[in-house]
């Protein structure tokens, strides 16, 4: 049954059709940010060519949550799968959902589409309707209001629990508090949790507190930096530990975590989530302990490394950072297995024993 | 055999030309005739022709992900797989496909 639901087919589909629009839109918020760019709060005003980069970045990766939502719905369903799978996506954006919200909504809406395309009967003159107008709005009322009422409601839950848990646990112990802070900014790669995280620290900047503002910082380049740590080890000991693809994007994602931009790892962890997520958080969580314990303070909420001088304490948030990095580049080394054998390089005609019981030919 | 065939792979830029030289080479030593079109980030390349898709035997579809123009071979006699078959075993593959048409006959 599941195998029949092809769902990594529809997932790989979605990575495939959002693949180039993470890399332009990290590189155009890298490029903008390095030249000086920020986020345009207000177009009637006059703005820099920096800052229109970093605002069409920006806008970009709003379009992640959409175009991997209508990717997986376009996968399942075809054609009438893409408008409704689409909507779906901002719906994960508007409730704060992110890239997760995405994903399901469109796998809901993907199949809702599919199952109304082969079960819903309608009169002959009222065929042509079907697609342009039936199937699009039945599938986006019932999804959507499903997503709205039903589905975010956990999500917000969640968000407030955090919230207030977090405030309480400021008085506490500083290293507790910055390593739950610096494990939430990790753990999502830039979704929902890590923007509770980002805004709870933007906040507390507001309020003149800069250590979590630097916490948040440390935790989006943790992940970057320490799966191409792992890389680099699994190099340097000669023990593979990634195929072709993922090498790809481990060199396109680290480069993007100079710029504090942390979805480069989405594709990386996509594969292999349980530790890829299980090893940034912690050493994520670790990095931003020793942070918070060492008293790193952040002025200004991003920029990546590029704004490390204007930490209160440059040489300590670095240590801390390398640590952190470290100890995810390791457990992710450890813990990683040997991926299957590729044979992309190799011209040779020998071939491993494969199972083709699947292989069926169908009319 | 005549063989037409799509390919396509997840990050589009380097599995599917893969499949389609393994497809290809592997074909050739057992005699048949294979066409195959990728449908990389890129798009699609190499087109199949109609003329080709009338005049073929078998559709080989080595993809990971959706691939398009699926209704081009309504009628033909279709074998699925993803890009790993085609690129680790393509020998076996078409071994396999052949032991499925005589079973079939």
């Amino acid at each position: 049954m599941l195998k029949k639901l092809q769902i990594k087919k529809h997932a790989l589909t979605a990575i495939s059709f959002m693949l180039p629009l993470v890399v332009a839109s990290g590189l155009l918020i890298a490029i903008g940010n390095l030249t000086g760019g920020t986020v345009i709060e207000n177009y009637q005003d006059a703005y820099s060519i920096p800052s229109a980069l970093v605002s069409l970045g920006v806008l970009g990766m709003g379009l992640l949550a959409p175009v991997i939502s209508g990717a997986i719905a376009y996968s399942i369903a075809d054609r009438p799968g893409i408008a409704p799978g689409l909507l779906m996506g901002l719906i994960a954006n508007a409730i704060g959902a992110g890239f997760l919200g995405g994903m399901l909504g469109g796998f809901i809406v993907g199949f809702f589409v599919l199952f109304l395309k082969k079960h819903l009967k309608v009169p002959k003159w009222a065929e042509g309707l079907m697609p342009m107008m039936i199937i699009p709005l039945v599938s986006s009322v019932v999804i959507g209001l499903l997503m709205f009422f039903i589905l975010g409601v956990p999500i917000v839950w969640a968000t407030d629990g955090l919230t207030s848990f977090l405030t309480s646990m400021q008085g506490s112990m500083k290293f507790v508090f910055g390593a739950i802070l610096g494990g939430m900014a990790a753990f999502d790669f830039g979704g929902p949790v890590n923007k509770t995280a980002s805004l709870f620290a933007d906040g507390l900047l507001l309020e003149g507190i800069y250590q979590p503002e630097a916490v948040k910082i440390l935790a989006s380049m943790v992940p970057p930096f320490g799966v191409a740590f792992s890389w680099v080890l699994s190099k340097a000991l000669r023990k593979k530990r990634y195929t072709k693809m993922e090498e790809d994007n481990i060199k396109i994602a680290f480069p993007m975590g100079v710029c504090m931009i942390t979805e480069g790892v989405i594709p990386i962890a996509a594969v292999d989530i349980i530790r890829v997520v299980v090893s940034c958080t912690t050493g994520a969580a670790i990095g931003g302990g020793l942070s918070m314990l060492w008293n790193v303070g952040s002025p200004v909420p991003s920029g990546g490394l590029f704004i490390v001088p204007a930490m209160t304490n440059p040489f300590l948030f670095l240590l801390a950072l390398l640590i952190g990095s470290v100890i995810t580049g390791v457990m992710l080394f450890l813990w990683k297995k040997e991926p299957a054998k590729e044979f992309t390089e190799d011209t040779s005609d020998d071939e491993e024993e494969i199972d083709l019981s699947d292989v069926k030919i169908t009319i | 055999m005549n063989i037409v065939g799509i390919s396509a792979c997840t990050s589009g830029i380097a599995h599917t030309y893969i499949a389609k030289e393994k497809l290809i080479k592997a074909g050739h030593e057992f005699g048949h005739k294979v066409r195959i079109e990728t449908q990389g980030t890129i798009g699609v390349e190499d087109e199949l022709t109609k003329e080709e898709i009338a005049a073929a035997d078998l559709v080989i579809i080595a993809a990971d992900i959706k691939v398009g123009g699926k209704e081009r071979f309504k009628g033909k006699k279709i074998v699925e797989i993803p890009t790993n078959i085609a690129i680790k075993a393509p020998k076996q593959l078409y071994k396999k496909i052949e032991a499925e048409l005589n079973a079939k006959q």
